[in-house]
């Protein structure tokens, strides 16, 4: 599986995520985030907004692009179902830029609000597969 | 698969008084403190060893004073557990946007009615739906109010305030709130544009997850002269508990300075035995920044509350056909969670001025404070205390006791179970049908999910918390409240 979600946090949400890239791994990292805010499946992607961040290391993009994934849903008003992102290192910084595809608020395919990506046994590492990440996000 | 601790707090804890225990400082290397934890044996035995181990992880950090306080309600968070206080000297201590937590002043509102149940209970269904039509409830659920940046820079630095200015509430209202609903010194400068522009939908909504509205009914007066003069005045009186923050602004004014207190963490050399404890000493600009920015998220909340305080009114009068004023709904009081605060404390025998950070605690001021509400100040600061959908809530007082735990105390009945393992436990329909079966009492949520997760089977016994605060003194029991009826985002 590409994502999947982990038991043991009390009040909020762990899961895990690969892909044979950084590209791949924060696609699926995406899904699983998205899964949360909102009934995913369910959301058509009609709308579109570029997104571009940048952050020191792996570890850091990944935390700024799911970051910026949660700020742009809420200031936009938007479920979010489908993503495109690419990384790249320009110097010492990584920068990622992409796409994130969904559709208006609604209540009826709404989810749980997410309130933010934590620190928390946050972790981004390279594989023999290519990249996995474990995020814990707030509930 | 959360980090295992390194040591067993909870079989290290030493008895010391009425439902109250300590962990001494030298279980483990580091601490710079002790750790105080409340709760009765029962509560105890509930409690998770990792939340008892991230108390000693706070213990560590510079500048904190003795001791850190764990509530009854603890339960595992991000950096601070929930239902803790951390005390910080103001001088030589930190500022730590992990300690005070993404949903800056999440908090209750509570306001009281001249209602019965027997009055209510025959509309409780009407009422409730006509509350979840007025009041923007869920993550998919859009505002009514559109803000010009502007009037927002205004809410960011006024709080409450603004709901008053604008017609939402009445001076009455701001007078019975946690620093009278405005923390001065917000800055609105401090704050990222795209806080901003999450602030500007969302003003006047209330979010999801454990977030809600209730309409309760007075069960037992325990004190019934502090009940009095909080207006509670008969068993069986209608009672509205609102519980919300400051929605995705607060989650980005966290997100932001998360990033900012990682990077001061390293850039002032401060150890972190636990990443999420990000912080900044008090007194530099990325700490102070911080605090600044966080006093805009606490008056979003403020204000927050406030306004729809005013939906809550209107719908009692489309489903009473009376005026609010003629069903008496005046704000009892408003309490703040998730919080930072300069303080006056006593330490050592003398006064001394702390960052005390407050994630999923309440403060509980005792009589003769000076920041009670003169109404209140012959009795002591009401303490709102949320149970979870299907259990009883609480109204207590503040005590001079209070003053071991820097005047705090529970906030809730605090979770056991995760929201997955909730999920995979419960169905939301069935939840549910089983409250309206088995306790008549009736909920509308945005869907099933939600009700799961939040189901009452997911929390401990919010009576046994209360009787920990209750026994162990830092707060007293005034009322209990059960609920008649819930909307839930």
């Amino acid at each position: 599986m590409a994502y999947k979600y982990i038991e043991g946090i009390t009040s909020d949400v762990m899961f895990e995520a690969e892909g044979k890239d950084l590209d791949s791994m924060l696609e699926q990292a995406s899904l699983a985030l998205f899964d949360v805010v909102c009934q995913r499946k369910k959301v058509n992607p009609t709308k579109k907004i570029k997104i571009k961040v940048e952050g020191s290391d792996e570890k850091d993009i990944v935390y700024m692009w799911l970051s910026a994934l949660l700020s742009e849903s809420d200031a936009n008003e938007l479920f979010f179902s489908k993503f495109e992102v690419k990384v790249n290192k320009k110097g010492k910084k990584f920068v990622a830029k992409g796409v994130a595809h969904g559709e208006d608020y609604s209540s009826e395919k709404s989810g749980t609000v997410v309130k933010g990506v934590t620190y928390y046994n946050f972790k981004v590492e390279k594989t023999k597969k290519g990249f996995k990440c474990r995020v814990v996000v707030d509930i | 698969m959360r980090d295992k601790p390194s040591v067993d707090v909870k079989s290290k804890m030493k008895a010391a008084g009425t439902s109250r225990q300590i962990i001494p400082k030298s279980i483990r290397k580091g601490m710079n403190v002790d750790a105080v934890v409340y709760g009765n044996s029962k509560i105890l035995k509930q409690m998770e060893n990792d939340a008892l181990y991230q108390l000693t992880n706070v213990a560590c950090l510079p500048g904190i004073v003795a001791p850190v306080i764990a509530a009854p309600d603890i339960h595992w968070g991000y950096g601070l557990p929930m239902g803790a206080v951390g005390a910080f000297d103001d001088k030589d201590g930190v500022i730590s946007c992990g300690c005070t937590g993404f949903d800056i002043n999440c908090g209750i509102h509570m306001i009281r009615t001249n209602l019965t149940r027997k009055q209510v209970e025959p509309k409780i269904k009407q009422l409730i739906d006509t509350l979840f039509q007025n009041i923007p409830c869920g993550v998919g659920a859009k505002g009514k109010l559109r803000l010009t940046l502007d009037q927002l820079d205004d809410v960011l630095r006024t709080g409450a305030n603004w709901a008053v200015e604008n017609g939402y509430a009445v001076k009455a209202d701001v007078e019975h709130m946690e620093e009278e609903g405005c923390m001065t010194g917000a800055d609105p400068a401090k704050v990222s544009d795209m806080a901003k522009k999450r602030a500007l939908p969302q003003l006047g909504t209330l979010g999801a997850g454990n977030h809600f509205l209730e309409v309760q009914s007075v069960d037992e007066i325990f004190d019934a002269k502090t009940a009095k003069a909080f207006g509670i005045t008969k068993k069986d009186q209608v009672i509205i508990m609102l519980h919300c923050g400051s929605r995705g602004f607060g989650h980005q004014v966290a997100s932001d300075y998360l990033r900012v207190h990682e990077k001061a963490a390293k850039k002032y050399g401060i150890e972190l035995p636990d990443p999420q404890l990000v912080c900044a000493p008090v007194n530099s600009k990325e700490g102070q920044d911080y605090y600044k920015a966080m006093k805009c998220a606490v008056n979003y909340a403020f204000a927050n509350r406030t306004i729809m305080t005013a939906w809550i009114r209107e719908s009692f009068e489309q489903v009473f056909d009376k005026k609010w004023k003629s069903m008496e709904m005046d704000t009892i009081y408003d309490v703040c969670h998730n919080i930072c605060k300069l303080e006056e404390h006593e330490v050592n025998g003398k006064k001394k001025k702390l960052y005390v950070h407050r994630k999923g605690a309440t403060r509980a001021l005792p009589a003769g404070h000076p920041l009670v509400p003169k109404s209140y100040r012959k009795v002591g600061q009401p303490v709102l205390i949320a149970g979870s959908m299907g259990t009883a809530s609480y109204v207590l007082v503040g005590t001079e006791k209070g003053k071991e735990s820097f005047f705090s105390t529970c906030h809730g009945a605090g979770r056991v179970m995760s929201r997955h393992k909730a999920l995979k436990l419960f169905r939301g329909e069935q939840v549910k049908a089983d409250l309206m079966k088995k306790q008549n009492i009736y909920v509308r949520a945005t869907h099933g999910k939600v009700i799961a997760e939040e189901a009452p089977g997911v929390y401990k016994n919010v009576d046994e918390v209360i009787e920990s605060v209750h026994s162990a003194g830092i707060s007293k029991k005034v009322a209990r409240l059960v609920p008649l009826g819930v909307a839930k985002g």
